[in-house]
C-alpha cells in the first residue's frame, strides 16, 4: 500500500503543476488586466496602462512569472490580488470553506435522495415505480443547472417568497443552491444505484439472507448496499470533480461568494494571482478526493488493500 | 463497515437540518440603504483603480476640492472658492475651515499637497489616474486654507476632473501610519459616509459621518453587496432585498421592474457613446461621399427602439448631450437609403461592395446593434462581415496597428463630459485610438482648445471639431445608452446620476 500511495501522489504532484502551468498561460492569452483597471471611466493613455503594467510585474517574461508564482505556492504565498492587492491567501482562506459546504451538502442531499430511490427503482424493477424514477431522472438529467437555479429563484423567492435569492449570510442562503447541485447529481447517481443493486440482488448470498428470514430492509441495506458500495464510492469521488465545475455557475447565479464566484470575477478582471491561486487550490482539492477515494477502497475491499 | 449505514442515516439528518431552514422574511432595518455594485474594486484608495464602481461608493466617502452633483454643475467641494490666473497655470483654493477627515484628522492645505504628491509621485505611477492629472506640475501651501496648483501647461478640464478619482483628498497622518496596503481595505476621507466594514467580494457598509461640513446624511446604513450576475441582482430587487440595482440595469429587465407596482426604472443620459469608425485608408469607406452613403443607409432611431428598449439617443458627434463641447445644432445625417444607394452609385461602388465591421464580441447591446447596421447596409447593395473580437485584442492590437476593417466599433463613456477627453484621443493624429486619420485642421482646433481658459470660446471650438469631424464623416456615429437604474419606491430623493457617482447625502427610506 506505501509503495502505491507514493506512486500516486506523485503523479497528483504532476498533475498540480501541469494544471497550473495551463492556468498561468491561458489566462495570460485572455487579456490585460490594466485595461480592465481603467475600464468604464475613459481618457487612460498608453502611458498608465504601461505603469499599471510594470507595478503589477506584467512586463516580466512569463517564465519569470510562473517561477515566481510556483516559488509562492511552494512557500504557502499565492501573491496578492491585482485589484487593491488583497492577498489571495485570505481571499481562498474566506471562499473555500463556503465551496466545500456547499459540495459537501450537495453531496450529502445527492446521497440522501439517490440512494433510496435507486433502492426503491431496483426492487421495483419493471412496475410503474421504476419507469418513474428513470422518468425522473432523466428530466434532471436533461435540466441545465443554471436554467434549474433561476426556476428555484422564481419560485421561493419571487413568487412564494421563502428563501432568499442570493448571497450566504443565513442558514437559508444554502438551500438553494444545495438543492440545485443536489437534484442534478442525484439524476445520475440514482441509475448508477439501481444498475448496482440490480447486479447484486440476483446473487447468491442475498438469497441466502432472505432465505434466513432476515428482513427485506436488513438485507437491502446491510447486505446489498454493503457490496454496491465500491462503484458508488469511486463514482462520488469522481463526481467531486465536476460538482466543483458545476458549483462556479451555480454560486455565481446564487452570488455565494465561494471559490467559483472568486474563479469568475478574476477571469472577468483579468485578475492572475487570485485565478492562479483558486485553480490551484482546486486542483489540489480534487487530486486528494481522488487518491482518498483509493483509499477508502482499500478500508471498504480488502482485497485492493492486499494487492 | 458497520459505520457506512450509521453515517448514511447521519448525513441524511444533516442534509434535511440544512434543508429546514429559518425562513425569516427579509427584514429590513429602519434607515438601511442596500445597493448592488457588479464589480468589488477591490481597492478603495481613489488612485488604484478608475472603475465606475469605486466611484459609487468612493464618492460618497470621500471629497474633492470641487462637487459635481447629478446636474453635472460645479460647485465647492473642499475648496470654497478658486481663481485662476491669466495665463491659466495657477490655481489658488481657498479650503474649507473646520472640516475632519473620519478619523479626527483634521484637513489643510498639507493635505491637499499630499494627496496630489502622492498621486503624482511614486505610488500614482501604478495606478491608471496618473496621466489625467499630469497638467499639474507641484501643488505648494501658501497657508494652513490655501493652496496653489502650478500647472506645466493650462488644462481646461482640471478643475472638473478635481471632483473625482484621483482628486479625491486623503489623510496624510493617517496613510503614513497605516501604509498604503492598510489604507486599501480601510479608507479614511472627508465624505459623508465612513467605512465601517468591508467584506471582499461579499458587501462594504457605510455608516453617517457625523461630522460632515454639509451636514449629516439621513441614513442609518448603507450596505453595498457585490453581485456580479445581473439577473440575480435583478431577483434581489424583486424580492426586496435590495432597494437600488445602479446602472446598468439589463435592459430586458426594465419590463420585470416597471410591472413590480413596488419599483420603478430610472433612466437618464449617460456618458457611454457608440460609433462605427472608418477605416479611411483602405477599401469603399476611402471615399468620403461612401463614407456619408453608408451613414445614412442606417436608421439609427429603428436600431435604438428595437435592440435598445429605447433606452438611448441617436448622436451627431462622439458624446453625449450633457458633455461640454456638445452642439444642439448639429444634426446627424438623415435616414434615407434611397438617397445612399443613389450617393454610392455616384461614387461607382458595385452592389455587392463588401465592408468588415470589427467589434467587441463581449458587449452583447453592441452585437445587435453591429448586426442591425449589417441589415440596413444590406439593403442598399453593401454586405457586410461582421467580425467579434476579444475586448483586449481589438482595443490593443487591432486599433492602435490600423488594422481594421473598413469600420470599427468606438465605445466610450469618460466621466467628466468633456468633449476634449474623447476628441483628442479619437481624432488628433499620432493618438492610439486614431490609426488612419491626420487632418492638419483638427489637429490645429485640437491643440488650440486645450491651452484656453475662456469656456464659451472653447466651448464653440470643441463644437467646430464636431462639426469637422461629422463634415468629413471619419464615423458612423451611432447611439448615447442611458444610464439605467432599478430603484424601490421605498427609496426617497435619490436622484440618479449620469455619471455613476452616487452621493446618498440626502437619501431616506421607508
Amino acid at each position: 500500500m506505501a509503495g502505491f500511495l507514493v506512486k500516486r501522489i506523485l503523479q497528483a504532484v504532476f498533475v498540480v503543476l501541469v494544471v497550473t502551468l495551463l492556468v498561468a498561460w491561458a489566462i495570460r492569452l485572455s487579456g490585460d488586466p490594466a485595461i480592465m483597471l481603467t475600464q468604464g471611466a475613459g481618457s487612460f493613455t498608453e502611458q498608465d496602462l504601461q505603469n499599471i503594467r510594470k507595478a503589477l510585474g506584467l512586463d516580466q517574461p512569463f517564465t519569470v512569472q510562473y517561477l515566481q508564482f510556483i516559488t509562492g505556492v511552494v512557500t504557502g504565498d499565492f501573491g496578492k490580488s491585482f485589484f487593491g492587492g488583497t492577498s489571495v491567501g485570505s481571499l481562498i482562506a474566506h471562499a473555500l470553506p463556503l465551496t466545500l459546504l456547499l459540495a459537501l451538502t450537495s453531496l450529502a442531499l445527492a446521497v440522501a435522495m439517490s440512494i433510496p430511490l435507486g433502492i426503491h427503482a431496483a426492487v421495483n424493477r419493471g412496475k410503474a415505480a421504476d419507469t418513474g424514477i428513470r422518468i425522473l431522472s432523466l428530466v434532471g438529467l436533461s435540466f441545465p443547472n443554471f436554467w434549474l437555479a433561476i426556476m428555484m429563484v422564481l419560485t421561493f423567492s419571487i413568487t412564494l417568497g421563502w428563501l432568499p435569492p442570493s448571497g450566504a449570510e443565513e442558514p437559508a442562503n444554502i438551500v438553494m443552491p444545495a438543492l440545485t447541485m443536489g437534484v442534478i447529481l442525484t439524476a445520475t447517481n440514482v441509475r448508477l444505484v439501481r444498475t448496482s443493486m440490480l447486479e447484486t440482488l440476483s446473487a447468491q448470498y442475498i438469497m441466502v439472507a432472505r432465505s434466513k428470514g432476515l428482513k427485506e430492509r436488513v438485507v437491502l441495506y446491510k447486505h446489498a448496499l454493503r457490496n454496491c458500495a465500491i462503484p458508488l464510492i469511486t463514482y462520488i469521488g469522481l463526481q467531486f470533480g465536476g460538482l466543483i465545475g458545476g458549483i462556479v455557475v451555480i454560486e455565481r447565479v446564487f452570488n455565494w461568494p465561494g471559490m467559483g464566484s472568486l474563479a469568475f470575477d478574476a477571469v472577468a478582471a483579468r485578475d492572475y494571482p487570485v485565478l492562479q491561486g483558486v485553480i490551484t487550490v482546486l486542483a489540489l482539492l480534487i487530486v486528494a478526493a481522488n487518491l482518498l477515494v483509493d483509499i477508502v477502497y482499500g478500508l471498504v475491499d480488502p482485497r485492493i488493500r492486499t494487492e | 463497515m458497520q459505520n457506512l449505514g450509521r453515517n448514511l442515516r447521519a448525513m441524511l439528518l444533516a442534509a434535511t437540518a440544512m434543508a429546514a431552514p429559518a425562513l425569516a422574511p427579509a427584514a429590513f432595518a429602519a434607515g438601511t440603504l442596500t445597493v448592488t455594485l457588479v464589480q468589488d474594486p477591490g481597492s478603495w484608495d481613489p488612485i488604484d483603480t478608475f472603475l465606475v464602481n469605486w466611484a459609487k461608493v468612493g464618492n460618497n466617502v470621500f471629497d474633492g476640492l470641487v462637487q459635481r452633483g447629478p446636474d453635472m454643475k460645479l460647485a465647492p467641494g473642499l475648496a470654497t472658492s478658486w481663481e485662476q490666473s491669466e495665463d491659466g497655470k495657477r490655481i489658488r483654493f481657498k479650503l474649507r475651515e473646520n472640516v475632519k477627515f473620519h478619523n479626527g484628522e483634521p484637513f489643510d492645505a498639507e493635505a491637499v499637497r499630499f494627496t496630489f504628491e502622492r498621486l503624482l509621485g511614486a505610488e500614482g505611477a501604478k495606478g491608471p489616474q496618473q496621466s489625467n492629472y499630469n497638467a499639474i506640475d507641484k501643488v505648494e501651501v501658501v497657508d494652513a486654507t490655501t493652496v496653489d496648483f502650478l500647472l506645466k501647461n493650462p488644462d481646461p478640464v482640471l478643475i472638473t476632473k478635481l471632483a473625482g478619482y484621483g482628486g479625491m483628498i486623503v489623510p496624510p497622518k493617517y496613510i503614513q501610519e497605516k501604509g498604503d496596503e492598510y489604507f486599501n481595505t480601510h479608507p479614511v476621507g472627508t465624505g459623508p459616509f465612513k467605512v465601517v466594514d468591508y467584506q471582499p467580494k461579499v458587501s462594504v457598509t457605510l455608516e453617517p459621518f457625523a461630522e460632515h461640513w454639509g451636514g449629516k446624511p439621513k441614513l442609518d446604513k448603507v450596505v453595498f453587496r457585490f453581485i456580479a450576475e445581473p439577473s440575480t441582482q435583478v431577483a434581489e430587487l424583486q424580492a426586496g432585498r435590495v432597494d437600488i440595482v445602479t446602472d446598468p440595469l439589463p435592459i430586458s429587465a426594465i419590463p420585470i421592474v416597471n410591472s413590480d407596482p413596488r419599483l420603478k426604472v430610472e433612466s437618464i443620459t449617460g456618458p457611454t457613446v457608440q460609433a462605427l469608425r472608418f477605416n479611411t485608408r483602405t477599401g469603399i469607406t476611402k471615399d468620403e461621399t461612401v463614407r456619408k452613403a453608408l451613414i445614412m443607409a442606417v436608421d439609427r432611431d429603428a436600431i435604438i427602439k428595437q435592440m435598445l428598449g429605447g433606452q438611448a439617443k441617436p448622436i451627431a458627434s462622439f458624446q453625449s448631450e450633457l458633455s461640454f463641447g456638445y452642439d444642439p445644432a448639429l444634426k446627424p445625417l438623415p435616414f434615407d437609403p434611397a438617397k445612399a444607394k443613389q450617393l454610392l452609385a455616384q461614387a461607382g461602388v458595385k452592389p455587392g461592395a463588401a465592408v468588415q465591421i470589427d467589434f467587441r464580441g463581449s458587449d452583447a447591446n453592441f452585437r445587435e446593434a453591429a448586426q442591425a447596421v449589417a441589415g440596413y447596409l444590406q439593403a442598399v447593395g453593401i454586405k457586410s462581415i461582421l467580425k467579434p473580437y476579444e475586448t483586449n485584442v481589438i482595443l490593443n492590437e487591432i486599433i492602435p496597428a490600423g488594422k481594421t476593417g473598413e469600420m470599427f466599433q468606438q465605445g466610450w463613456g469618460g466621466w467628466t463630459f468633456d468633449y476634449d477627453n474623447t476628441a483628442y484621443l479619437m481624432y488628433h493624429s499620432g493618438e492610439k485610438w486614431n490609426p488612419y486619420d491626420n487632418i492638419p485642421e483638427l489637429n490645429a482646433l485640437l491643440e488650440s482648445q486645450r491651452s484656453m481658459t475662456d469656456r464659451s470660446k472653447r466651448e464653440k471650438v470643441l463644437q467646430e471639431i464636431g462639426r469637422v469631424v461629422a463634415d468629413k464623416a471619419l464615423e458612423m456615429p451611432l447611439y448615447n445608452l442611458n444610464a439605467v437604474y432599478g430603484v424601490s419606491k421605498r427609496v426617497k430623493n435619490f436622484v440618479a446620476p449620469p455619471d455613476s457617482r452616487l452621493r446618498l447625502t440626502d437619501v431616506t427610506v421607508d
